[in-house]
C-alpha cells in the first residue's frame, strides 16, 4: 500500500502545484486527507507485515501515524483561513499547500520506515518541504528562517548520514550489509563499540535539529516562528516526532549492548541542558510564537530524559510525544487567531484577549493548564511518569534540577498567557478588529480533549500501542 | 596510489583554511573532485558497471564542473564580495586545521577493525570537522554553502571506505538529497541578495529573542 | 672520500647565487652579470677593511664569524650519497639544526647591538619565521629517520631516495624536496618570505639586520649566505641521489641537481611577488602541516595505519 500511497501523493502535490482553481484545490485536499486516512486504516490492519522491502508498520509508527491523520484535517482548515485572510498569489498558496502534501507524505514514509537510510531520505525530504512552508511570507526575517533551517538541517542531515555510514562500517566488519532496524537490532550485541558510539552520537546529534535539542535546536525556533501558523503547527509536533523516530530507533539499537549507559548520558545531558536553554529563553522572551517554540524544547528535553532514565521512563516519553503532538498544535492553531486579531506576535501587543474572542481565550486559558502538566491534563500522566523513572534511577539531583527549570518554565508561561488574557493591551485601538468564528476554536477543543482523554483513561488499544513501541528496547 | 590522493586532499584542507580568495576555494573544491573521481576509480573498480559509472559521474561531473560553476555564477550574478571574511587570522585557521588532522589522527588508532581503511577515517573525519569550521568562522554566507561541500566530499570519502555496498536506489536518494540541498542553498543566496543586498552574516542575525 | 661532499658545496657555494641572478635577469629582459659576479663582490668586499660602530660592543663584532663558522659546521654534516659528510654520527640532524640556529642567534642579538630601530624589527621578524620553520624542519627529517629508521644524516639519506619503494614513499619522500625548498628559501631569506632586492627598511627582513655591517664581515655574511644556499641545495639533492649510482655519475648529478635548484629559486623569485607580512606566518606553519602529513605518510608505510 505504502508505493501507491507515494505515487498517489506525488500526483497529489504535483496537481496542486499547478493547479490554479481555488475549488480543485479544496478537492485535491479533500483527496489527500481521503488517502492519509486510509493508509492509516491500511497499515493498522499490516501491523508488522514487511511492505517493498523498505516499510513495515510498528506500533511507534501507527501511533504517530495517527497523529499525523488526526492533525492533517485542522492542519488544512486552518491553512485555507490563513491564506484566505493574506490575498497571497494563487502561486504562494499552491506552493504552501503542495509542500505541506509532501511533509505529509515524506511524514509518513519516515514513520513507516523499516530501514535506516530510508528514514533519512525522508527525513531530508522534510526539511526541503519545511523550507518552503517557512518561506511563505517571503519577506527578510523569513528567508533567514529559512536560510538557517535549510543549512542546519542539511547539515544535520549529513551527521546522521555519517552515524549511519559509522554503523554500516560496524555491520560489514561482521558481514552483514542490510542496514534495516531489525538486523541491526539482532546484529547489535555483537557490535564493535568504537563504531557504535560515532554512529549513536553522529545519528543523536543530527536528529536533534528536527527533535530540537541541543545542541541543534536553534534553526527549529526560527523556523517555527516565521512559519505560518498552521505550518508551525506541524513543524512543533509531528516533525519533531520524526526525530523523536529517529533517535528512537538508534536507541533502540544501542540497548542492546553496553553502549547504553554511555548513550543514556549523552542523552541525559543534551535533556538537561536544553531544559535549562529553554528555561532561560522562556524567561525573556517577549515573542510568543518562540515562546511556544521553547516550550517545544522543554518538553522534547523530558523526553530525552524519560528514554534516557530506564524504567517506566521509555513509556512515559512515548506518552509524552503522542500528548504533546495534540497540544502544541492547539496551541499555535490559536496563536494563528491570536495573531489575526493583534496583527502582532508580541506579548506587549496583545491583551483582553477575553474581550475579542472568547472561544479563543478559553483554548489558550485550557492549553496552558494542559501544556504545563496540570491535573487533569494527560501531560501530567506522562510528565509524573517521567520523574518517577529519574527517582528510581536514583537520579535524584538531576529530577530536583528538572523540577526547579520546570517551575521557573510554568511561571514564565503563565505570567504571559495571563496577561494575554486578563491585561491590556499597550498599544491596542479597538477598531477594525477582526472577528473570530467561534467555530475555529473547535478543532483545538478536540485536541485538548484528546489529551486530557488519551491521559486520564486511555483506552487499551492505546496502552498496547504504547508498550507495543516499547518492545524492542531492552531492559 | 590512493595514500597519495588522500593525502593530496589533505593538503588541499589546509589550502582551504588559509585561502582568502572566493574563486581559489572554488577552484579547490572543484580540485576535490577530481581526487575523489580518482580514489572512487581505484576503489570501486571491481563493481557492477552501472554502480561504478553512476558514482564516477557524481564526481567528475556533478561535483568538478556543475557545482563550481554554478557557485561561480552564483557569486558573479550576486556581485559577493570576493573574499571569504574569515572571523579569525588565516594563522589560527592553519593551525586549527593541522591540530583537526591531528585529532583525527590519533581517534583512529581507537579502531580495531580491520576492514577499514584507517586512512579513509582520517581524512574523511578531517574534511568533516574543517568544513564546520569553516562554516563557523566565516563571514560570507557563500562560504558556509562551500563549507557545507567539503563536509560532503568527506562524507563521500566515507562512504568509499565502506565499499559501497548500497544498493543504487539508495545512492541515486543520496545523490539526488544532496543536489536539492545544495541548488535550493544557491537560490536562496540569490533571494537573500536580492531582498538583503548583501551577504554578510552579519545581515542574518534579525532574529533574536 | 668523506670530504667529497664539503668539496662540492662549497665548489657549488661559488656559483649559486650568481645562476640565481642569471636566472632573475634573464626573465626580466636583461643581460645580466657573469655567473661569478657575486662572488667577485664578495672577494672585494673581503679585501677591505670593516668600519663598526662605536655604540657596538664586541658581540657585533664576533657574530660574522661566528655565523660563519657555524654555517661551515654543519655543511660539514651534509652526506653525499652513500658518502657520509666529514662529521657524522647518530642524532646529527639535531646538531645540524641548532647549529644553525646559534648562527641565527648570533646574528640576531649583533642586529639588536647596534641599537638600530629597524635592525632590532628586522632581527624580530627573522627570528620569529626561523622559529615557524624550526617544528617544520624537525617533523620532516623526524619522519624521514622514522621511516628509514636511521638517526643521522648520512644514513637516512643512503636508504631514502627518490624512486625507491612504492609510489606512497615517491609521494613522500617528493612532498619532503618541497619543504626542503620551502625551508631553504625561508632561512636564506629568499623570494615568498623575503625580498632582497627590496630598498625600504621597513620592508627588508634579512638585509636590514646586517645594514651596518661593512667590509670583511659583510663579504663573510655574504658567502656565508652562499653557502647555507649550497648546503641545502646538498641535503635536497642527497633526497634524489640513489646509493647505487657510481661516484662519477653522481658528482655531476649533484650539480645538475643545484643548478636546476638555483633556476627554479630565481624563477620562483622572478614570478612571485613576496607574501604581505601578515601572510608569512601562515605560509611558514603550512609547512609544519605538510611535515605533518609527511609523518602521516611515513606511518602509512610502516604499517602503522591501515
Amino acid at each position: 500500500m505504502i508505493l501507491p500511497y507515494l505515487i498517489l501523493a506525488g500526483l497529489i502535490s504535483a496537481s496542486l502545484f499547478f493547479n490554479r482553481n481555488k475549488m480543485v484545490t479544496y478537492v485535491l485536499l479533500c483527496a489527500f486527507v481521503v488517502l492519509q486516512f486510509t493508509i492509516t486504516t491500511v497499515e493498522c490492519s499490516h501491523m508488522g507485515i514487511s511492505e517493498s522491502g523498505y516499510f513495515v508498520a510498528d506500533s511507534l509508527s501507527i501511533l504517530l501515524l495517527l497523529i499525523l491523520s488526526v492533525l492533517c484535517v485542522p492542519a488544512f482548515i486552518h491553512s485555507i483561513i490563513f491564506l484566505e485572510g493574506r490575498n497571497n498569489s494563487a502561486e504562494e498558496s499552491n506552493i504552501y499547500f503542495a509542500a505541506m502534501v509532501v511533509l505529509m507524505t515524506s511524514l509518513t514514509a519516515a514513520y513507516l520506515s523499516s530501514h535506516i537510510v530510508i528514514t533519512w531520505i525522508f527525513v531530508e525530504l522534510t526539511t526541503l518541504s519545511v523550507s518552503a512552508l517557512v518561506f511563505h511570507k517571503r519577506h527578510a526575517k523569513a528567508l533567514e528562517a529559512t536560510w538557517k533551517y535549510i543549512f542546519v538541517c542539511s547539515i544535520s542531515v549529513t551527521l546522521v548520514f555519517i552515524g549511519i555510514l559509522f554503523l554500516s562500517m560496524a555491520m560489514h566488519a561482521k558481514g552483514v550489509t542490510d542496514l534495516s532496524y531489525d538486523t541491526l537490532i539482532t546484529q547489535a550485541p555483537f557490535l564493535d563499540v568504537f563504531w557504535l558510539k560515532l554512529a549513536f552520537i553522529f545519528i543523536f546529534t543530527g536528529f536533534t535539529s528536527k527533535l530540537g535539542l541541543v545542541p541543534m535546536y536553534a534553526a527549529g525556533i526560527d523556523a517555527k516562528d516565521n512559519a505560518p501558523s498552521p505550518a508551525g503547527a506541524l513543524i512543533s509536533s509531528v516533525l519533531v516526532n520524526v526525530g523523536f523516530v529517529g533517535i528512537f530507533h538508534i536507541y533502540e539499537i544501542v540497548s542492546h549492548t553496553a553502549v547504553v549507559y554511555w548513550a543514556n548520558k549523552i542523552m541525559l545531558i543534551s535533556g538537561i541542558l536544553s531544559l535549562f536553554f529553554a528555561t532561560v529563553y522562556m524567561l525573556h522572551v517577549k515573542n510568543i510564537k518562540r515562546m511556544l517554540a521553547y516550550s517545544g524544547v522543554e518538553h522534547m528535553s523530558l523526553v530525552v530524559i524519560g528514554l534516557a532514565s530506564g524504567g517506566i521512563g521509555p513509556y512515559a516519553a512515548v506518552l509524552h510525544i503522542v500528548l504533546h503532538s495534540f497540544v502544541k498544535p492547539a496551541l499555535f492553531f490559536q496563536i494563528g487567531q491570536v495573531h489575526r486579531v493583534y496583527q502582532s506576535k508580541s506579548i506587549y501587543d496583545i491583551g483582553n484577549y477575553f474581550k475579542y474572542n472568547v472561544s479563543g481565550a478559553m483554548v489558550l486559558l485550557f492549553a496552558f493548564f494542559t501544556v504545563t502538566g496540570m491535573p487533569p491534563s494527560g501531560m501530567f500522566t506522562s510528565e509524573f511518569l517521567i520523574f518517577r523513572a529519574l527517582f528510581e534511577d536514583g537520579n535524584y539531583g538531576t529530577l530536583i534540577l528538572v523540577l526547579f527549570l520546570l517551575t521557573l518554565i510554568i511561571w514564565a508561561l503563565g505570567k504571559n498567557i495571563f496577561k494575554m488574557l486578563f491585561l491590556k493591551p499597550v498599544h491596542f485601538k479597538e477598531i477594525n478588529i477582526v472577528r473570530i468564528n467561534p467555530l475555529e476554536s473547535v478543532s483545538q477543543f478536540i485536541l485538548l480533549a484528546l489529551v486530557i482523554y488519551l491521559g486520564i483513561a486511555p483506552p487499551q488499544v492505546f496502552v498496547d500501542l504504547l508498550q507495543g513501541a516499547l518492545i524492542n528496547i531492552a531492559h | 596510489m590512493t595514500a597519495i590522493l588522500l593525502i593530496l586532499f589533505l593538503i588541499s584542507l589546509l589550502y582551504i583554511a588559509i585561502t582568502n580568495r572566493l574563486n581559489s576555494f572554488i577552484n579547490i573544491l572543484a580540485f576535490q573532485g577530481i581526487i575523489l573521481f580518482g580514489v572512487a576509480f581505484i576503489e570501486l573498480i571491481k563493481l557492477d558497471f552501472t554502480n561504478l559509472l553512476f558514482i564516477l559521474l557524481e564526481t567528475i561531473i556533478f561535483k568538478t564542473i556543475i557545482l563550481p560553476a554554478f557557485l561561480t555564477y552564483v557569486v558573479k550574478k550576486n556581485n559577493i564580495t570576493r573574499e571569504t571574511e574569515p572571523f579569525v587570522p588565516n594563522f589560527l585557521s592553519i593551525v586549527i586545521v593541522t591540530v583537526i588532522i591531528l585529532i583525527s589522527f590519533t581517534l583512529s588508532q581507537a579502531i580495531h577493525d580491520d576492514h577499514i581503511n584507517k586512512l579513509f577515517f582520517i581524512v574523511a573525519v578531517s574534511a568533516l570537522f574543517t568544513g564546520l569550521y569553516i562554516i563557523i568562522t566565516r563571514k560570507n554566507i557563500i562560504t558556509h554553502v562551500m563549507g557545507y561541500l567539503v563536509i560532503e566530499n568527506g562524507v563521500f570519502i566515507l562512504s568509499l571506505a565502506v565499499g559501497s555496498e548500497m544498493p543504487m536506489l539508495l545512492n541515486t536518494g543520496i545523490l539526488l538529497d544532496i543536489f536539492v540541498s545544495v541548488v535550493l542553498l544557491g537560490v536562496f543566496a540569490n533571494k537573500i541578495g536580492e531582498i538583503l543586498q548583501g551577504h554578510d552574516i552579519d545581515q542574518l542575525r534579525k532574529l533574536k529573542d | 672520500m668523506q670530504g667529497i661532499s664539503i668539496i662540492l658545496i662549497i665548489f657549488t657555494s661559488l656559483f649559486f647565487t650568481g645562476i640565481l641572478i642569471r636566472t632573475k635577469s634573464f626573465f626580466s629582459g636583461r643581460k645580466g652579470p657573469g655567473v661569478f659576479q657575486p662572488l667577485k663582490d664578495i672577494w672585494r668586499l673581503l679585501k677591505k677593511g670593516a668600519v663598526t660602530s662605536e655604540t657596538t660592543s664586541f658581540i657585533f663584532q664576533i657574530a660574522p664569524s661566528i655565523y660563519f663558522a657555524t654555517v661551515f659546521l654543519s655543511a660539514l654534516l651534509v652526506p653525499f650519497g652513500d658518502q657520509p659528510g666529514l662529521i657524522s654520527f647518530s642524532g646529527d640532524f639535531v646538531f645540524f639544526a641548532y647549529l644553525l640556529a646559534l648562527g641565527k642567534f648570533f646574528t640576531i642579538i649583533s642586529a639588536l647591538d647596534t641599537g638600530s630601530s629597524f635592525e632590532g624589527m628586522g632581527a624580530s621578524r627573522e627570528g620569529l619565521f626561523s622559529m615557524l620553520a624550526e617544528p617544520a624542519f624537525f617533523i620532516l627529517i623526524g619522519s624521514l629517520s622514522l621511516l628509514t629508521g636511521h638517526t643521522s644524516f648520512h644514513q637516512i639519506f643512503s636508504t631514502l631516495y627518490m624512486g625507491m619503494g612504492s609510489h606512497v614513499e615517491q609521494a613522500v619522500v617528493a612532498l619532503a624536496a618541497l619543504v626542503l625548498v620551502a625551508i631553504a628559501m625561508i632561512e636564506n631569506s629568499r623570494m615568498p618570505i623575503d625580498d632582497p632586492k627590496t630598498h625600504l627598511e621597513l620592508t627588508m627582513m634579512h638585509e636590514v639586520i646586517i645594514l651596518d655591517n661593512s667590509g670583511f664581515d659583510l663579504g663573510m655574511i655574504l658567502y656565508t649566505t652562499n653557502l647555507k644556499f649550497a648546503m641545502y641545495g646538498a641535503l635536497i639533492a642527497d633526497l634524489f641521489l640513489s646509493p647505487s649510482i657510481p661516484i662519477y655519475l653522481a658528482i655531476p648529478f649533484m650539480l645538475f641537481i643545484q643548478v636546476v635548484f638555483a633556476i627554479s629559486a630565481g624563477t620562483i623569485e622572478s614570478f612571485m611577488a613576496r607574501f604581505r607580512m601578515s601572510h608569512n606566518p601562515q605560509f611558514i606553519f603550512v609547512l609544519t602541516s605538510i611535515s605533518l602529513l609527511i609523518f602521516l605518510g611515513a606511518l602509512l608505510l610502516l604499517g602503522k595505519i591501515t
